[in-house]
């Protein structure tokens, strides 16, 4: 499963698919981090970041998924003994593109997006804020490639709509009926990040987990 | 590898490509697929592999090895053919070389994926179907697009396979497989699979007529009076 799961890595990075999510997610870092923010606003910086990066990251792990034809997914099932271990597969390669996507801007952040450093408490926050932006991309990625939708207009339509409709579920009181992702940004502003993110992120995990679950169980009939 | 009362369809209310097989296969056979375009050959491949679930019945006793050579390889990947054989080689643990020179294709190997002719894009496929020595190997029209000399080595592979106690399904539609002496011969139409002994020997085979509905009556007795066997298919099995 891992060898599987690096040959579809190096397609993604020999393909070049890779610098389509990595060159927009430096652009909306260049310009989120344009200027340094204030000393005590390290919390909102690190949330915002988290919240900027997910449809970037979503976008690299449908891209990831999509640069293998659906033959070759085939072929690479069987070979690899089945087709639960080359969905996982397919999985743990795109959590490796997000991961090092959602490192990038997290190291960013914290280095050059700040005047001050952050104190323990709130860059752990950040740290997990990116690990949930990071699963958030992952499974709204997954959820919108190829295997599910066939039709790359409908795909990246229902990618954008689904980060959209995330954003505006999660600034009302029903934040809780999705990733709450704007909330982690509310939070943050409100100096609460840090109490709140046990709650926030037991939301985040349990909607991660319905839409990985979701992706795994529509797979069955897609190969 | 045992099937029994197979049935599959893509979707809810699609109709059954593949409909009640019963069959049994047995280590070492090796067996010619065949049947219209549309029949459902491709589908029973991909059952047979496990990418698809029956819709009903089951499939028990598959070899933990399976290798399969698609009918189109997909060549529009990244890689050279050496490092594209070299990945799925740590995959799957095969080895690709012995193959790569039985196939005639070391010429090949630095040659990036998507600049392949179709006939060696084809060699690709077979490659990584045998580099790991499988239990059940199912081919899709091995034959096609390939140079005289692969396609006259690979009756011979098969039929090494086979001895090493391999299942082989093959997808023909050019017999390149008749001169094996222990071929056996199924035949899928309207997703209903038939087997025969050799073809040769038969003498028979199936065929498909569409009559108006006022001239089933007469048509049938025209062809009986003639010394043919002749039934009249059911609206689901002609759907």
């Amino acid at each position: 499963m891992i060898a599987l799961a690096v040959f579809r890595v190096a397609a993604y990075v020999r393909s070049h698919r890779v610098y389509q999510a990595l060159l927009g997610i430096l652009a909306a870092l260049a310009i989120l981090y344009a200027a340094r923010a204030p000393a005590g606003k390290e919390a909102d910086v690190l949330a915002g970041s988290a919240a900027l990066i997910v449809p970037f990251l979503a976008w690299a792990a449908r891209s990831l998924l999509d640069t293998e034809p659906d033959r070759q997914r085939e072929m690479s099932a069987v070979l690899v003994g089945g087709r639960g271990r080359e969905l996982a597969a397919g999985l743990l390669a795109a959590l490796t593109a997000c991961v090092a996507f959602a490192g990038l801007a997290l190291l960013w952040g914290v280095l050059l997006g700040m005047s001050a450093a952050p104190d323990g408490p709130v860059l752990a926050a950040g740290v997990a804020l990116h690990g949930l932006s990071t699963l958030t991309g992952l499974t709204l990625g997954a959820l919108t490639s190829r295997a599910l939708l066939p039709s790359p207009a409908v795909s990246i339509m229902a990618l954008v709509a689904g980060f959209l409709a995330m954003l505006i579920i999660s600034v009302s009181p029903l934040y809780w009926l999705t990733v709450p992702i704007t909330a982690w940004m509310s939070a943050a502003n409100a100096g609460q990040l840090v109490a709140r993110l046990p709650e926030l992120g037991a939301v985040s995990l349990v909607w991660i987990a319905i839409g990985l679950t979701c992706y795994a169980w529509l797979r069955r009939t897609r190969p | 590898m045992i099937l029994t009362k197979v049935a599959f369809r893509y979707r809810r209310r699609d109709r059954s490509v593949i409909r009640e097989i019963d069959a049994q296969l047995s280590p070492g056979d090796v067996v010619e697929l065949s049947g219209v375009n549309g029949a459902g050959k491709s589908t029973l491949l991909r059952l047979l592999a496990g990418l698809l679930r029956p819709t009903s019945g089951t499939i028990t006793g598959r070899p933990a090895i399976v290798g399969l050579a698609p009918d189109r390889f997909p060549a529009e990947q990244p890689f050279t053919v050496a490092a594209y054989l070299d990945h799925l080689a740590r995959v799957c643990g095969g080895r690709w070389r012995p193959w790569a020179e039985r196939l005639n294709m070391e010429h090949l190997l630095g040659v990036r994926l998507p600049e392949l002719s179709k006939g060696s894009a084809h060699k690709v496929g077979l490659a990584q179907a045998l580099m790991a020595d499988p239990g059940l190997l199912l081919l899709d029209e091995p034959f096609a697009g390939l140079d005289t000399g692969t396609r006259g080595e690979l009756p011979p592979i098969v039929a090494e396979l086979s001895a090493r106690g391999t299942i082989v399904v093959v997808s023909d539609h050019q017999g390149g497989l008749r001169d094996l002496p222990s071929l056996r011969h199924w035949t899928l139409t309207n997703g209903r699979l038939t087997e025969t002994g050799d073809a040769a020997e038969a003498g028979e085979v199936a065929v498909e007529v569409i009559v108006p509905v006022g001239e089933v009556g007469g048509f049938l007795e025209r062809v009986r009076a003639e010394g043919y066997q002749a039934r009249l298919m059911s609206t689901e099995e002609s759907r």
